[in-house]
């Protein structure tokens, strides 16, 4: 077995490792969702990150079993895979987006205390619901939008 | 930086597509050097020196001026 072949085993067994987990994700939280109807929570987020983590497992999947097939293929996914263009242009962008997410957290911090003495309005109910969704969303959104451009220019 | 590399390919009558495969980077890579949008690592660069039997210096034309205004 070359380095390729094995490289292209490890990514397939990253895929069978994120389907599995999806799967245990989703199960957990329509057990939880089940057993806990008398609360107000939306458990389905978590079902909704099992459904994430297995289709992002099974798009592994599909497409290294695919390349697995054809030599050429599986080279080039390989050298993509450590192209140093294509590392500096990710690392570009998770640095980017670290700085996003650092600032959209220190800017809920100080909201958070200011509100404690009452010169800011409470973040809650949607409010912090929304604001939750921007720290997680804002940050993944640099990430691609950096990427893209960094494609193009770099 | 500027370079040689579109012009040493067309020589030996490769594509971008071979000459990556053969110094393992991607297409995009060998694209972007030659518009000279990036500068390579020095293992890239010594790779392509090798691969075309020259020395870096003479692939990599490095400019003091260049550098000030990058």
């Amino acid at each position: 077995m070359n380095n390729k072949t094995k490289w292209m085993k490890r990514k397939l067994h990253t895929g069978w490792t994120l389907v599995i987990a999806g799967i245990l994700t989703g199960i957990v939280g329509i057990i939880v969702e089940l057993q806990n109807t008398d609360q107000p929570y939306n458990y389905r987020i978590i079902i909704g990150l099992g459904v994430l983590l297995a289709g992002y497992g099974i798009g592994n999947l599909v497409l290294h079993r695919a390349a697995l097939k054809n030599d050429q293929i599986t080279g080039r996914m390989t050298v993509e895979d450590r192209d140093e263009r294509t590392l500096l242009i990710r690392a570009r962008a998770g640095n980017k987006a670290y700085w996003v997410s650092g600032v959209l957290i220190y800017i809920g911090l100080m909201w958070a205390s200011f509100a404690a003495n009452g010169s800011l309005p409470d973040l809650s109910g949607d409010v912090l619901w929304f604001f939750l969704t921007a720290c997680t969303l804002v940050p993944f959104g640099i990430y691609i939008i950096s990427i893209v451009i960094d494609e193009r220019n770099l | 930086m500027k370079n040689r590399l579109e012009e040493l390919r067309a020589e030996q009558h490769w594509t971008q597509q071979e000459l990556a495969d053969r110094v393992e980077v991607s297409r995009q890579t060998i694209n972007s050097l030659e518009g000279g949008r990036y500068n390579p690592s020095i293992l890239l660069a010594f790779r392509l020196a090798r691969l075309f039997k020259m020395q870096v210096e003479d692939i990599f034309i490095y400019s003091e001026e260049e550098e000030k205004y990058e």
